[in-house]
C-alpha cells in the first residue's frame, strides 16, 4: 500500500499565498488527475509532492511518513516533464538509464531494464539516438521510457502531452491509458485539459484559485457538479448558464428569467423551494437539450438558432435566449435553419440549479 | 544585410584584401625574417631574394638543441626553461580558472542568495581595471606581505628544498604568476559562462534531481557538458591571455620562473637587437596556443541543448 496524503498544503510565495490548505488522499494504484485553468496551483501542488518546491506550510504523507523535508531522489517517485526535460548530451539509452546508472545498479540489469522498457513505448530502434533527432511524440515517449525504468512507486505527470499537436496527443492519451493499468502504479496527473482528465482519471481534483473545487470520478463530477465553476470547467462544449428566479406558478415551481420558463420537477423542485434565495442559475449541458417541435413549453427552451458548427455527425447550435447564449449539441441530420425560432425539449435529469451569489449547487 | 550586388563590389575585395594583408602581414614578415640573418635584416632590403638559414632557430632554441651549433659561442637563452614554464602558468591558471569560473557562474546564475547582483556587476567591473594598475600593489604584496619565513618551518623546508637566501615569497614563483593571471581572467570567465549556464532550462536540472541526482552530480552530469562550447571559448581566452601575458610576469618572475614573451624581449639590449632571434622566437611562440586553439574549438558546437525541451 503506497498511499500519499496532502495535509492543509499551503505554498506562499513572498507574501502572496498561492495554495490554500489542500487536502487530499490519494490510495495506492489509484490514477489522480489535478486540472484546473492556468494558474490554480495544480502545477504548484505536483511540484511540491515532488520536491521541486518547498512546502510552506502542511505536510505530505507518503506511506504514512512525512517526505516533506526529503530531496526529490529520496521520494521514490519518478517524473514526466511538460517540456521532456532530456539531457541532450545523451542518447535515449542513456536518458533512460541515467537513473539507474546514477544508483549504480549493475550493468546487466541497466541493459536488461532499458531493453524492457524501450520495447513498452515502443523505441527499441531509437535507442542510439540524441534527443535532438527525435520528434516530439519520440521525445515525449523518452521521458516516459526515463520515469518508468526508475520503477518507483509513485509516478508524477506534469501537462506531458500539451506540447504535442492534436492527433498525436490522442494517440498519446490511449497509451498513457494503456500504460497506467499495466504498470500499476500511484500516477497523479496534471493537466488544464479536462478530456485528458475524464478519459485518463480514476479520480479528477478540480482546482481553482488555490482551492479544491471538488474530486471524484470523472462521472461524479460530470453529472453532479457542486458548483458553477466545476460545472462549466466539466464537459465539451460548456454547459449553459441561464440567470433566472424562483417561481410558483400553477401549482409547480419554476425557474423564469428572460425568454425562458422551466419547470422543476422531483427533487430539484424540493430544493429550490426550500432554498433562501430567489436568485438562481439554471444550468443545462448541451448534450441535454433535444430538438422537439412539440415539446410541452414547461420543459422546454425557444432558442432562436444563430450559428451552426458542424463537427461531424454532430452538430453544435449557438442559439438565443434572450441575452444569453445558449449552446446545443444535436445531431448533424437535423434540419435545421439559421435564424429559425425552435424548440428544444430539456432532459429532466440534466437540469442543474446554483445559487447566484454563492454559485454553489443546490 | 548585405545584397548580393554589394558583394560583387570591387571596393568590397579591396576592404577585404587590405584586412587580410593587415593581419596576415606581420606574421609573414615574421616568418620571413627569422630565416634571414640580422644583416639582411636590418640592409632594409625586404626583398624576396636572400639565403635563407636556421641559424636563428638554432640560437633561440641552443640549451635544447642536441648538438652545438658553429655561430653560438655562448648559449645566454634559456628557450626550454622558458617554454616549460609558460606551459605550466598558461595551463594551470587556465584550469583552475575554469574550474573555479565555471562553479562561480553556475552559483551566480542558479543561487538566490544576499548580495547575488552586487557580486555579478563588480565581477564585470573588476574586468575594467587595466592590468597595468595592479601591477604596483600585486609587485609589493608578492614581495612583502605574502611571504613564509625563512627560519619558519614550511618555509624553512622550502628554502632548503629550492634554495634561495631570503624569506620564501609568492614573487619569482610559478604560483604567483599563476594567481594573478587567474584573478585577472576569472571575471570575464564567470561572465561568459553565465550566458551559457542562464541556457540550460532548469528542468534539466529538476529532472536530473528527481532522477536520483545530488546537486553536485546534477552540475557535473547534467550542467557541466552542456556548456562544454562555453568551457572551450572560455579556455581558449584564458590560454592566450596567460600566455602572451607580458607586464606581470615581467615583474613578478624570477630568472627560474621566466616565460616566453620576457625571453624575446631579452634579446634586446643596449648594444644589439638580435631581430633575427626575436622573429624566430616570436614564431616558436605562437605554436602552443594554435594547437591549443585548433584542439579547444572543436568543444565549440552550436545547438548542445537542441531536443531537451519541447522544439
Amino acid at each position: 500500500m503506497l498511499t500519499i496524503r496532502l495535509e492543509n498544503l499551503i505554498k506562499r510565495y513572498g507574501d502572496v499565498q498561492v495554495l490554500h490548505g489542500i487536502d487530499l488522499e490519494m490510495a495506492d494504484n489509484e490514477f489522480t488527475v489535478l486540472v484546473g485553468p492556468s494558474g490554480c496551483g495544480k502545477s504548484t501542488t505536483l511540484r511540491m509532492i515532488a520536491g521541486l518546491e518547498e512546502v510552506s506550510e502542511g505536510e505530505i504523507f507518503v506511506d504514512g511518513k512525512p517526505v516533506s523535508h526529503l530531496e526529490p531522489k529520496d521520494r521514490d517517485l519518478a517524473m514526466v516533464f511538460q517540456d521532456y526535460a532530456l539531457y541532450p548530451h545523451m542518447n535515449v539509452a542513456q536518458n533512460i538509464s541515467f537513473a539507474l546508472r546514477l544508483a549504480r545498479r549493475p550493468k546487466a540489469e541497466i541493459e536488461k531494464k532499458v531493453r524492457e522498457v524501450a520495447d513498452t513505448v515502443g523505441l527499441t530502434e531509437f535507442l542510439a539516438r540524441k534527443p535532438g533527432a527525435l520528434s516530439g511524440g519520440q521525445r515525449q515517449r523518452v521521458a516516459m521510457a526515463r520515469a518508468l525504468a526508475k520503477d518507483s512507486g509513485i509516478f508524477l505527470f506534469d501537462e506531458p502531452l500539451s506540447n504535442l499537436d492534436a492527433k498525436l496527443r490522442g494517440q498519446m492519451r490511449a497509451e498513457l491509458a494503456l500504460m497506467s493499468q499495466r504498470v500499476q502504479k500511484n500516477m497523479i496527473y496534471v493537466t488544464h485539459d479536462q478530456i485528458e482528465a475524464m478519459t485518463l482519471a480514476d479520480r479528477i481534483v478540480v482546482m481553482h484559485g488555490g482551492y479544491i473545487q471538488q474530486q471524484g470520478t470523472p462521472e461524479e463530477l460530470f453529472k453532479r457538479p457542486v458548483n458553477k465553476f466545476v460545472a462549466g470547467f466539466m464537459g465539451m462544449p460548456p454547459m449553459n448558464f441561464l440567470d433566472g428566479e424562483i417561481v410558483e406558478h400553477d401549482g409547480g415551481v419554476f425557474v423564469k428569467g428572460d425568454g425562458f420558463d422551466v419547470q422543476l420537477i422531483g427533487e430539484k423542485a424540493a430544493k429550490a423551494q426550500k432554498h433562501n434565495s430567489k436568485q438562481i442559475t439554471l444550468g443545462i449541458r448541451p448534450s441535454d437539450l433535444a430538438f422537439e417541435a412539440d415539446a410541452e413549453p414547461a420543459r422546454a427552451l425557444k432558442l432562436d438558432v444563430e450559428v451552426s458548427e458542424y463537427v461531424g455527425a454532430q452538430s453544435v447550435l449557438l442559439c438565443k435566449c434572450g441575452p444569453a447564449r445558449v449552446m446545443v449539441e444535436v445531431n448533424s441530420q437535423t434540419p435545421v435553419a439559421l435564424g429559425q425560432t425552435l424548440t428544444f425539449a430539456i432532459d429532466p435529469g440534466g437540469v442543474h440549479l446554483f445559487d447566484r451569489n454563492t454559485e454553489v449547487a443546490l | 544585410m548585405a545584397s548580393p550586388n554589394t558583394k560583387a563590389n570591387p571596393a568590397f575585395y579591396a576592404v577585404i584584401a587590405l584586412l587580410v594583408f593587415m593581419s596576415v602581414g606581420p606574421v609573414i614578415l615574421m616568418f620571413m625574417n627569422s630565416f634571414k640573418l640580422d644583416v639582411d635584416i636590418i640592409s632594409g632590403s625586404s626583398g624576396l631574394i636572400f639565403l635563407p638559414t636556421i641559424q636563428n632557430y638554432e640560437k633561440a632554441l641552443c640549451d635544447v638543441l642536441w648538438y652545438e651549433p658553429d655561430h653560438v659561442d655562448f648559449c645566454s637563452l634559456k628557450f626550454g626553461g622558458a617554454f616549460i614554464n609558460s606551459l605550466i602558468i598558461a595551463l594551470i591558471s587556465t584550469v583552475l580558472t575554469l574550474v573555479i569560473g565555471c562553479m562561480a557562474a553556475y552559483a551566480l546564475v542558479r543561487f538566490r542568495f544576499m548580495g547575488r547582483d552586487t557580486v555579478s556587476l563588480s565581477t564585470l567591473m573588476v574586468r575594467m581595471v587595466p592590468p597595468a594598475v595592479l601591477l604596483v600593489p600585486v609587485f609589493g604584496l608578492w614581495n612583502n606581505e605574502f611571504c613564509l619565513d625563512r627560519d619558519g618551518l614550511i618555509g624553512g623546508a622550502i628554502r632548503d628544498t629550492f634554495g634561495g637566501r631570503g624569506d620564501v615569497c609568492l614573487a619569482g614563483t610559478h604560483s604567483g604568476i599563476i594567481l594573478i593571471y587567474v584573478a585577472m581572467n576569472l571575471p570575464f570567465v564567470i561572465w561568459i559562462l553565465q550566458s551559457f549556464i542562464v541556457q540550460v532550462p532548469r528542468s534539466l536540472e529538476e529532472a536530473a534531481r528527481v532522477d536520483g541526482a545530488g546537486p553536485f552530480q546534477v552540475f557535473f552530469k547534467v550542467v557541466l557538458p552542456l556548456i562544454k562550447p562555453g568551457l572551450a571559448a572560455a579556455a581558449i581566452f584564458t590560454f592566450r591571455i596567460a600566455w602572451n601575458e607580458y607586464l606581470l610576469a615581467s615583474a613578478l618572475s624570477d630568472r627560474d620562473t621566466r616565460t616566453m614573451p620576457i625571453l624575446i624581449v631579452n634579446n634586446m639590449s643596449e648594444f644589439n637587437v638580435e631581430w633575427g632571434v626575436i622573429m624566430a622566437t616570436g614564431m616558436l611562440l605562437a605554436i602552443p596556443p594554435i594547437i591549443f586553439t585548433l584542439f579547444a574549438s572543436r568543444q565549440i558546437i552550436t545547438g548542445m541543448t537542441a531536443g531537451a525541451v519541447k522544439g
